[in-house]
């Protein structure tokens, strides 16, 4: 079964909630999101593009953040060409074991403001 | 029981949060639903939620506390409606519902949409009671 998920994101909104409360940033994104926001001169568009990402993922799973999961275990990467992908850790990786989770793609872009991603994942049975 | 200061502080956070006028977040309005607020609000408001009344509440914690720690297969029923475990769990942290009319109608997905803002408010008061600071 293949399912999606789609979020939309203002980059303002993201930036406003970390500048009105520090250690957000900690609790929402991994040290390696952090990391490469950090190398842009427009850090805030690359943590909307991650917050996006991370709301599609746990839209195509159909639980928002369930229970004991944590916003850093959806991790996004970026591979070499920039082709982001995501890392699942902790109780949502648990969590897509048990729903036999084969595949998690995703997709994310920027313009006048906004943040989209959309995520397709593949479940065994 | 929850004070009127703890009650206070949960509604002027969710005011601040969202940006909408005082007068639409009544005790008995649902966050996700009546005053629409998204996953990154819910972020904002917990964030003042722990500036305001030094109690930390971590967006999955309010999963966990609707659901009660009862496993996903417990808590839904094939299909994914809310299961009887499930739903007489809710009635004790959301006692605004109706178990009889939600009786194998309720999505679990669709949970959080009846969270008012008195229930957040007796979370805090939960947590605070708890010792979780």
């Amino acid at each position: 079964m293949l399912r999606i998920g789609v979020d939309l994101i203002e980059v303002a909104r993201v930036e406003r909630l970390l500048a009105d409360h520090p250690g957000a940033g900690e609790e929402i994104f991994s040290e390696r999101e952090l990391a490469y926001a950090n190398r842009s001169s427009r850090p805030a568009e690359r943590l909307a593009g991650r917050f996006a990402v991370k709301e599609a993922v746990l839209k195509a799973f159909g639980t928002g953040l369930g229970q004991r999961m944590r916003w850093t275990e959806v991790e996004v990467i970026n591979e070499p060409l920039g082709r982001p992908r995501v890392e699942l850790h902790g109780e949502v990786a648990r969590w897509a074991e048990r729903r036999r989770v084969t595949a998690v793609e995703v997709s994310l872009s920027h313009a006048a403001g906004l943040a989209v991603a959309q995520a397709a994942v593949q479940l065994d049975g | 029981m929850t004070s009127e200061a703890t009650l206070t502080a949960v509604r002027q956070s969710v005011v601040e949060a969202l940006g909408v006028p005082a007068d639409d977040v009544r005790p008995e309005a649902t966050i996700f639903g009546d005053l629409a607020a998204e996953s990154i609000d819910l972020l904002d408001i917990l964030f003042r939620v722990e500036r305001k009344l030094g109690v930390k509440i971590k967006a999955a914690d309010l999963s966990e506390y609707v659901q009660g720690g009862i496993p996903d297969e417990q808590f839904g029923e094939e299909g994914g409606t809310v299961s009887a475990v499930g739903l007489a769990h809710l009635k004790t942290v959301m006692p605004q519902i109706d178990e009889a009319a939600l009786a194998g109608k309720l999505q679990a997905e669709r949970v959080i949409t009846l969270f008012t803002v008195q229930n957040l408010a007796d979370m805090v008061t939960a947590r605070a009671g708890a010792g979780v600071r």
